[in-house]
């Protein structure tokens, strides 16, 4: 199917009166939980992952989607208004968002973060649009050993990007593998770890362990101290911003699309890296440096116009190669999942219908979107003061319904409190949880692919790199591994050897 | 090596022994045919070879550990925490034998109540009204939730 008439058909799909409601919902949502700090995409995504058993797959992924993309714009208002990122890609912009508000140039700061994010989401999904495609056709013509060194290639690549410690971020992934085995052995059907539990019989749920490390956890994290927050008070005027504006954000806009949407394609990238870079490049390549701090506009249009980006990137390992990037996409094949479906190449050659209804359905979204956050910016700021002792009690009860709906079973809510209490604990610690949910996705795929190449090459480990992809990928994981343990083995020394 | 703690790391140390032990139980069987108990025991003993350099590290590097921990920064409220948990947990225990109404109500209260709701009239307004709405809401989106001790037919 060429790109026209896939995005026609896609439209046709996207266009159907329950899709655009979900579409619209999803967007909503994400814009909502964008703007609220304190619960993030990956918990709410999580939340209401057991709604949509009842929707159709393209409308699942639809409206879960738009959660995502929609929570990269909301996060923004949260940093200009209040100089607190509502979500974790947002961080930067607090820098100089919050900034021109205090100046008074709330309204620039806020449309032009708008604006960016739909030109770097609009043009990241068209990136995405030509990407895919070639990038399935080469995946068909791939085996288990390729598979298995593309997903540690992956993982590498996570631990490298890891913004904390190299170590911590390996032991999550480990502990995230040791995870995903629990449950029936794919081959012997022999039971493993479920310690005479019938639940734990088909493993351990993904909905309540991503509800319980992300919702439960970050709203024990959150009452630990003081509950309530300063929201800077200003009048919104002028949300379009003036030609001086665009003049200097046009740049950083169009760095910041092509920088977000491969960012955005690597393993670990994803939307809060992309945005980090962005600012770093917009402070190094601007004329005036000395304003980045101080309500520079190009510290706001860059990152923000970058990690919507990223959002776009973000989905062409999960449709063309079934391998979610970061840990919303692992949400998301967790959706395709529970119904059925497993992305990857086959299955967008197979119902393209999917992927295009999926395509389209952003393009309107990310209208939506604008629309959403620019008129209706008065909204959200009213949002902003909804005080968490009042948000705290639904998203506790809503972890706990959510858990329980999926199969109304009540050791399911009981895995995840546990596991809000593990991701609690781990986040005291500073162990990152992301790492560990990627990991339990990919688990499963990484060992039947390593289980089926060694069962092809009689336990000959060349396998994995006698064939030009595999051995490519394993040789920059390999790399990867050196240069992470130099570096860290120099940092040891020198705390050792002062 | 301020940013290891040693507790955590006895903890990987202990959880990877456990993990190979009942992985080995399991059947490795070898590379040219892997068992069941293959991956997990690889994982295991990875795991245990970081955990155990970690903590040798950590130990070589322990004069400059002391004091990097920030919690003195923040002061935190155990009992807020606790209280949290305990109500999650005395929910799933509750919610089958009282049902989804009367649990929801208690379990929002308490939490509206605790986290510093001045008003018991605007603790239970909210509580009743979130219930009813979530109620209704989530049982038209398909959900079935137990009815406990009130079994209203048709409700």
């Amino acid at each position: 199917m060429d790109i026209f008439t896939g995005l026609i058909s896609g439209f046709q799909v996207a266009i159907q009166p329950m899709n655009l409601l979900y579409c619209f919902v999803g967007v909503f949502i994400g814009t909502l939980i964008g703007v609220l700090p304190g619960i993030g995409p990956a918990g709410t995504m999580s939340i209401l992952l057991p709604l949509t058993y009842g929707m159709s797959p393209v409308s699942a992924i639809i409206m879960l989607a738009g959660i995502y993309y929609g929570a990269m714009y909301g996060g923004s208002t949260t940093s200009i208004l209040v100089n607190i990122p509502g979500e974790a890609a947002s961080v930067v912009t607090c820098l100089d968002g919050y900034q021109m508000a205090r100046k008074g140039r709330a309204g620039p700061a806020l449309g032009i973060s708008a604006l960016g994010s739909f030109i770097g989401g609009t043009f990241s999904i068209i990136g995405l649009m030509f990407l895919v495609y070639p990038l399935a056709e080469a995946a068909l013509k791939i085996g288990p050993p390729e598979y298995f060194s593309l997903v540690c290639m992956s993982l590498t690549i996570l631990v490298y990007l890891a913004r904390g410690s190299v170590f911590k971020a390996v032991i999550m992934i480990l502990v995230g593998f040791i995870l995903s085995t629990v449950g029936a052995d794919f081959i012997y059907g022999k039971l493993r770890f479920t310690f005479g539990s019938t639940t734990l019989m088909d493993g351990i749920g993904l909905v309540p362990m991503v509800m319980g490390l992300f919702g439960i956890s970050e709203v024990l994290t959150n009452i630990e101290g003081p509950l309530e927050r300063i929201i800077f008070k200003t009048r919104i005027k002028n949300l379009l911003p003036n030609l001086d504006d665009w003049k200097r954000s046009i740049g950083p806009i169009t760095r910041g699309t092509i920088l977000g949407f491969f960012l955005g394609i690597i393993p670990g990238g994803g939307p809060l890296i992309s945005s980090f870079v962005s600012y770093g490049i917009e402070k190094r390549v601007s004329k005036h440096p000395e304003e980045f701090g101080k309500g520079a506009i190009e510290g706001v249009a860059g990152p923000e116009t970058a990690n919507n980006a990223a959002t776009g990137g973000g989905f062409v390992p999960l449709f063309a190669l079934g391998i979610p990037s970061n840990v919303v996409m692992a949400i998301l094949l967790g959706a395709f999942m529970i119904h059925g479906l497993s992305p990857g190449p086959t299955l967008i050659i197979r119902h393209p219908e999917l992927f295009w209804g999926a395509i389209s359905s952003m393009y309107m979204g990310n209208f939506m979107l604008l629309l959403l956050n620019l008129p209706l910016i008065g909204l959200w700021v009213k949002v902003l003061k909804i005080p968490y002792r009042i948000l705290m009690p639904l998203i506790v009860l809503f972890c706990l319904i959510g858990s329980y709906s999926i199969n109304n079973n009540l050791t399911e809510v009981i895995i995840m409190i546990i596991f809000g209490i593990v991701g609690y604990i781990l986040r005291k610690f500073e162990y990152e949880e992301a790492p560990m949910v990627l990991a339990f996705i990919l688990g499963p795929l990484l060992e039947k692919n390593f289980r089926q190449s060694l069962i092809m090459s009689s336990g000959d480990f060349s396998i994995f790199f006698n064939r030009p992809i595999s051995a490519v990928a394993m040789a920059i994981a390999i790399l990867l591994i050196i240069t992470a343990s130099i570096s860290s083995y120099r940092k040891v020394k020198n705390k050792i050897i002062p | 090596m301020g940013k290891y703690h040693t507790i955590p790391i006895i903890f990987w140390i202990g959880f990877s022994l456990f993990v190979m032990v009942l992985s080995y139980k399991l059947g490795l069987e070898g590379f040219h045919n892997p068992g069941p108990g293959l991956m997990p025991f690889l994982m295991g003993a990875l795991l245990l070879i970081i955990s155990l350099y970690l903590l040798i590290s950590a130990l070589f590097g322990k004069r400059q550990t002391r004091g990097v921990a920030g919690d003195e920064q923040r002061q935190i409220d155990l009992s807020k925490i606790i209280l949290v948990l305990a109500s999650m947990f005395a929910y799933a225990i509750l919610l089958e034998r009282l049902g989804y109404l009367i649990t929801t109500f208690l379990l929002l209260t308490l939490l509206f109540k605790s986290m510093g709701s001045k008003r018991w009239s605007f603790a239970l307004l909210n509580s009743a009204l979130v219930v009813l709405i979530s109620y209704f809401v989530f049982t038209f989106l398909g959900a079935r939730f137990p009815e406990g001790i009130l079994k209203f037919r048709g409700f």
